[in-house]
């Protein structure tokens, strides 16, 4: 789904739970991510809220260090869990890279897909969570739980 | 993700180094799969198929079914509720 900056639902009501920044390094995920889950589960949201949340946000992370950033861990990925009065959350996954076009990813059901050893990420996020965006060219992803 | 997948990928690569094709492997403990493990696992198990053999996986939590089922990848593999039955599944 592509949409303008500022899409989703109520953006103007939102509160800022957590900003992160990790370094553009795949050892970093895992605590960003663990973060998230810990915030989650203060917010008592399900577990099997949190593990879809802590997967789609894991995926998100490892695309904006691999493609984004390159793997220069000299470069910063940034990540925002932010919350609605109705109790929906949205993290924002930012990096530096020039960005890209979801349209283009192939679809990784495909028959000629089904073995291959990448393209699954995106499409994962997108089943994972309710509603995803890809705003400024591709490098920011808003992706909502409700 | 990360030292995860990457131990997974050289055990999984000495084993088809050594011959080894008919793989059983056990996720009683691993809580999730993205989709870096899903690539290798599928990588290996057409690479296994490829010789003759087979990747048989034992235990994958719900969570780890229920991602293989989004990706469409859950019917590619035959899953056991123990090591003895998977080992017993390549006689």
């Amino acid at each position: 789904m592509l949409a303008e900056p500022g899409s989703g639902p109520e953006n103007s009501a939102l509160s800022e739970l957590l900003d992160l920044s990790m370094p553009a390094d795949s050892e970093a995920i895992a605590a960003v991510v663990d973060t998230i889950t810990e915030s989650l589960a203060q917010l008592d949201v399900p577990e099997q809220k949190r593990l879809e949340v802590a997967l789609a946000v894991q995926e998100a992370l490892a695309n904006a260090v691999v493609h984004g950033c390159e793997n220069d861990a000299s470069k910063q990925v940034r990540c925002q869990l932010k919350s609605d009065p109705n109790g929906r959350i949205v993290i924002i996954v930012t990096d530096p890279g020039p960005g890209f076009s979801p349209e283009l990813l192939s679809d990784p059901k495909r028959s000629e897909n089904l073995y291959a050893d990448h393209g699954r990420g995106v499409y994962l996020i997108r089943q994972l969570m309710d509603e995803v965006h890809f705003e400024h060219g591709g490098n920011e992803l808003r992706m909502w739980k409700y | 993700m990360g030292p995860a997948v990457d131990g997974l990928r050289q055990t999984m690569e000495e084993a088809l180094g050594n011959g080894d094709t008919r793989i059983v492997l056990n996720l009683a403990e691993v809580p999730m799969i993205d989709s870096s493990g899903i690539g290798l696992l599928v990588r290996f198990l057409a690479s296994t198929k490829q010789r003759g053999g087979n990747i048989k996986l034992v235990q994958p939590n719900k969570f780890a079914v229920q991602t293989l089922r989004l990706v469409g990848v859950l019917n590619l593999f035959e899953i056991f509720d123990d090591d003895d039955a998977a080992v017993a599944s390549f006689a």
